[in-house]
């Protein structure tokens, strides 16, 4: 036995590395398997800290700024909780622009996902007939790869529209301004109305139809992997083989409708007319979602805290020296079980274990066919979580012509108003839930005398990346790399790509080594015993969950280093 | 045809104006282009939420591909180059990255190496990556630099994490150069500030100092030609609205200034009004919100917070606060001339202030 690190990680959001103790197995042609992970989560969310004393309200435009890549997330989660603690409704108007902007911002967000930060991988998996649109444009060689990184470069300019879209409404992006208690700053003139709907056809085109085809054709690359590791190994491995999850799924539900909102979405137990429900998916189907349920602990965290607490009674206790600890995210859990979130969780509890979307040009009327897909392996894997992703941002990218369409009809109708003001209570409480790209996303807000008392985020990436818990179960995205199937090659990408495709690697090294020799070298990672090892496709299972790790202000425990931390005695007895 | 050095100090200036930039566009494209092989940038990461490498994605005037793609590193004749080393795109992670880092820093010429830091400095043990701390790798990333950029609030002045509070001891890159005893890097530090920084204000930047330009900066070294310009004074379309005394409410803003709303504008320098964000689409004050100021070194306390709260101190004209002035000019009959008169002098003294500030 021996282990290999990856320390940093590129193309995630935020600072995370991995840490994993490997094994040859025999029954495998003695290749090395990951046996352990530790992924320590090195940050500490400093926002709790210093949102404290603040106006109520700020937290519409702190919040936001815990994470550059989410930010929109945050603005309309933090906008219900003070909705709910202002106790203000959003008019119609304002639920359906929160919408129609939160679409537009998820449509970038799953793509350059999909096409800057995991689709580098996916495109050396699929092969240069398949592929080679989906990589960097890095050079071809003729005949044996065309129009290398055309979706790639298209996707740069889409994700662009998209935020255009957002900053129509929000102002700017990202950060958008426009979120206030009880509604929404904008109004809805026509021509920001005409302005969204002209720049969302492109988008949709852009997800219905390159993207979903590049999915289909990563489903048909995936039975070409399965031939190879069939050979290499002996036995088909393919990418819902690997990065095995739980089996646990946690979604908050988003996307509310209008007509339902007091009755359906309010109520985070019900949920059920949202675009997106909310849920708890176990044992095979959808349990109604208890917020009651969700506790964490801190048994491998440093704080010194109780384990199992709710975020209203949520505890921030730092201590760098506790003995055993590892990382500086709590380990939640719902129900006291290790919950995954994200786009399959989001799917599994709103369609089940299949999904069928229309895909019907929104101008048009042209049909080109449902996009329909079983999940593969329903404890969740690399592939089904990509495939989740694919389906979640076709299925925005429908139902943002209907909010649209909606908002025209108020407007037609005078009902424009986007504000329902309340002033700011001395004292309240409030929640929100809701779904960032990432998984369930909840904020948890105390007001005392006009001032912030107590602010607890409850975030995706601290839900899939939390360590160990108090009863030593390791978290989501822990379990997915030490699920047994994390093959760790000793042959490095080039080889790996042409033992896939004959030739393809060729072609890679071609490109990668003339943007700079050492790209040989990609993702091999020297062991403990100095043996060079190749981390592709334990990266894989880590960027399969597109981790966003930015929610606080990073922390670090250098094992040998030590350092104080020094927080003024007032600040931690607000906790 | 080399874009002469001239021409690029005009077009440094002349950039507070969105449409000039356009204007620019080949220009810019052709600096990165010509230097080709010799761009090395090397991007990090600390206390950041990643908001500023994609707000960088965002740009228009060119777009970020337009740039890579004219760039060609390592004689490598491929149609896209990356920065040296930048962490949200680049492919290399692990022991692979920290080596690009490392080559970075022993890189010798020619063409300048150019340091980017993204987010905020901390004090010794709260930011670590490759196993080294954060502090540790700006420090040698800084001293090998030829120019120092700091795009965003946070590495420009501290930002968020250095709000009122700030447990971990978060500051600007320059002030952290400064702590550490290399003052003569720290001066030359160029800031960027808003949330997030705005992309044309780097890719300007960035290529105005690969023609061995610095722009001209002011005294918290920002470049004046993005920050010269008070928002409410001198660029904002609300404004007559707020000199006839209309205030517009919570969710009611397509007519009166965001004054009353919390509204900044008038303590913050930035061009958002006329550049506007994500391809000119629109800027905060635009969309209802108020200005938050994220331009300025005290954001997000000092004037700056509450947010939604007007500022305290009301600016007056003729003695009478902002929100009585609707009143006072519809009864301009009761002032009569003298008010009248007031005002043409106003306008004459603004007149002048922007003649004064035309060099910028």
């Amino acid at each position: 036995m021996t282990s290999f690190r990856v320390d940093p990680i590129s193309r995630i959001e935020g600072h995370l590395k991995i840490e994993c103790k490997i094994e040859r197995i025999p029954e495998l042609n003695n290749e090395y398997f990951v046996t352990e992970c530790r992924a320590p989560v090195t940050m500490f969310r400093g926002f709790e800290i210093f949102m404290v004393g603040r106006d109520p309200r700020d937290a519409l435009l702190f919040t936001p700024r815990i994470c550059g890549v989410c930010p929109n997330p945050h603005s309309i989660t933090s906008a219900m909780a003070l909705d709910d603690a202002f106790d203000a409704t959003p008019p119609p108007a304002a639920i359906l622009i929160r919408n129609i902007e939160e679409a537009a911002y998820y449509i970038y967000d799953h793509l350059i996902h999909f096409y800057l930060l995991i689709g580098p991988e996916l495109g050396v998996i699929m092969g240069p007939e398949y592929g080679a649109p989906i990589l960097p444009p890095v050079a071809g060689i003729a005949g044996l790869s065309k129009g290398i990184g055309t979706h790639y470069a298209r996707c740069i300019q889409v994700q662009r529209r998209a935020n255009e879209v957002v900053a129509m409404w929000g102002g700017k992006f990202p950060h958008v301004t426009s979120y206030y208690p009880g509604g929404v700053l904008v109004e809805p003139t026509l021509g920001r109305i005409a302005n969204t709907v002209t720049s969302l056809v492109p988008l949709w085109e852009f997800v219905a139809l390159t993207h979903i085809q590049d999915i289909m054709n990563l489903l048909k690359a995936n039975e070409r992997l399965k031939e190879v590791t069939g050979a290499v190994l002996g036995v088909n491995v393919g990418l819902e083989d690997i990065g095995i999850g739980t089996g646990n799924f946690l979604s908050f539900g988003m996307m509310p409708e209008v007509e339902s909102y007091e009755d359906d979405w309010l109520d985070t137990s019900k949920r059920n007319n949202s675009l997106i429900k909310a849920g708890a998916f176990y044992d095979g189907s959808r349990h109604p979602l208890d917020e009651n349920k969700i506790t964490e602990d801190a048994k491998y965290s440093f704080y010194d805290v109780p384990d199992g607490l709710h975020p209203w009674d949520g505890l921030t206790v730092p201590n760098k020296d506790k003995p055993g600890a590892y990382s500086w995210t709590k380990a939640p859990r719902y129900d006291g079980k290790v919950f995954e979130v994200g786009p399959l969780a989001r799917m599994l509890n709103t369609f089940g274990m299949e999904w069928r979307i229309p895909r019907v040009h929104p101008i048009t009327g042209e049909d080109y066919g449902d996009f329909v897909y079983r999940v593969r392996n329903p404890k969740g894997s690399v592939l089904d979580r990509i495939v989740a992703r694919a389906a979640c941002v076709l299925l925005v990218a429908n139902s943002v012509f209907k909010y649209v369409n909606q908002l025209v009809s108020l407007v037609k109708e005078g009902r424009v108003s986007t504000m329902n003001k309340k002033p700011v209570p001395k004292e309240a409480k409030g929640r929100g839930l809701w779904e960032a790209p990432r998984g369930a996303l909840s904020h948890w807000v105390k007001i005392k005398d006009y001032r912030i008392a107590h602010y607890q985020c409850v975030v995706p990436g601290t839900w899939n990346w939390s360590p160990r818990d108090s009863k030593d179960r390791p978290g989501p995205g822990e379990s997915a790399i030490q699920c047994g199937t994390t093959w760790v090659p000793t042959l490095n990408v080039i080889e790996i790509a042409n033992a896939l495709y004959s030739g393809w690697g060729d072609v890679l090294a071609q490109a990668l080594t003339k943007l700079n020799p050492k790209y040989a070298r990609l993702n091999m990672e020297p062991t403990d015993t100095g043996e060079y090892v190749n981390a592709t496709i334990a990266l894989l299972v880590v960027r399969s969950f597109d981790p966003c790790l930015a929610c606080g202000v990073h922390i670090i425990t250098p094992s040998k280093k030590t350092y104080t931390f020094e927080v003024g005695p007032g600040l931690c007895s607000l906790y | 045809m080399r874009v002469s050095r001239r021409d690029f100090i005009k077009i440094a200036a002349a950039s507070s104006a969105a449409f000039v930039l356009a204007q620019y566009k080949m220009d810019i494209i052709k600096v990165f282009a010509q230097h080709g092989d010799y761009v090395h940038i090397c991007w990090l990461n600390g206390a950041a939420c990643t908001g500023c490498s994609v707000s960088l994605a965002q740009a228009a005037d060119p777009d970020l591909l337009e740039v890579l793609m004219s760039i060609t590193t390592y004689t490598s004749g491929l149609p896209i180059a990356l920065p040296d080393w930048m962490y949200v795109v680049h492919p290399a992670s692990g022991s692979l990255a920290v080596e690009y880092i490392n080559d970075w820093i022993k890189h010798e010429g020619p063409g300048p190496k150019i340091l980017v830091v993204e987010g905020a400095m901390q004090s010794p043990g709260f930011c670590e990556t490759g196993g080294r701390d954060f502090r540790d790798w700006v420090q040698d990333t800084a001293q090998a630099a030829d120019y120092i950029v700091a795009f965003g609030s946070c590495s420009s002045f501290g930002g968020i994490p250095h709000a009122k509070g700030n447990p971990t001891g978060a500051m600007g890159v320059q002030d952290f150069l400064i702590e550490v005893g290399m003052e003569d890097k720290a001066k030359g530090v160029i800031n960027l500030p808003r949330c997030p920084g705005h992309p044309d204000s780097l890719i300007l930047v960035l290529a105005s100092l690969l023609e061995g330009v610095v722009p001209e900066l002011d005294k918290y070294n920002r470049p004046k030609a993005f920050y010269g310009r008070n928002i409410h004074e001198e660029q904002c379309p609300f404004r007559a609205f707020y000199d006839r005394g209309i205030f517009a409410d919570f969710g009611q803003s397509e007519q009166g200034c965001r004054f009353k709303i919390g509204c900044k504008g008038p303590v913050t320098w930035a061009d958002c009004p006329t550049r506007k964000w994500n391809d000119h689409t629109s800027f905060c004050i635009e969309v209802g919100a108020p200005c938050i100021g994220c331009s300025e070194p005290a954001w997000p306390d000092g004037d700056y917070a509450p947010f939604f709260v007007e500022l305290p101190q009301v600016p007056t004209l003729l003695g009478y606060p902002a929100e009585s002035w609707g009143t006072a000019f519809a009864g301009a009959a009761a002032l009569g001339v003298a008010v009248h008169l007031a005002r043409r002098a106003m306008k004459k003294k603004t007149a002048e202030k922007h003649k004064e500030k035309g060099g910028d």
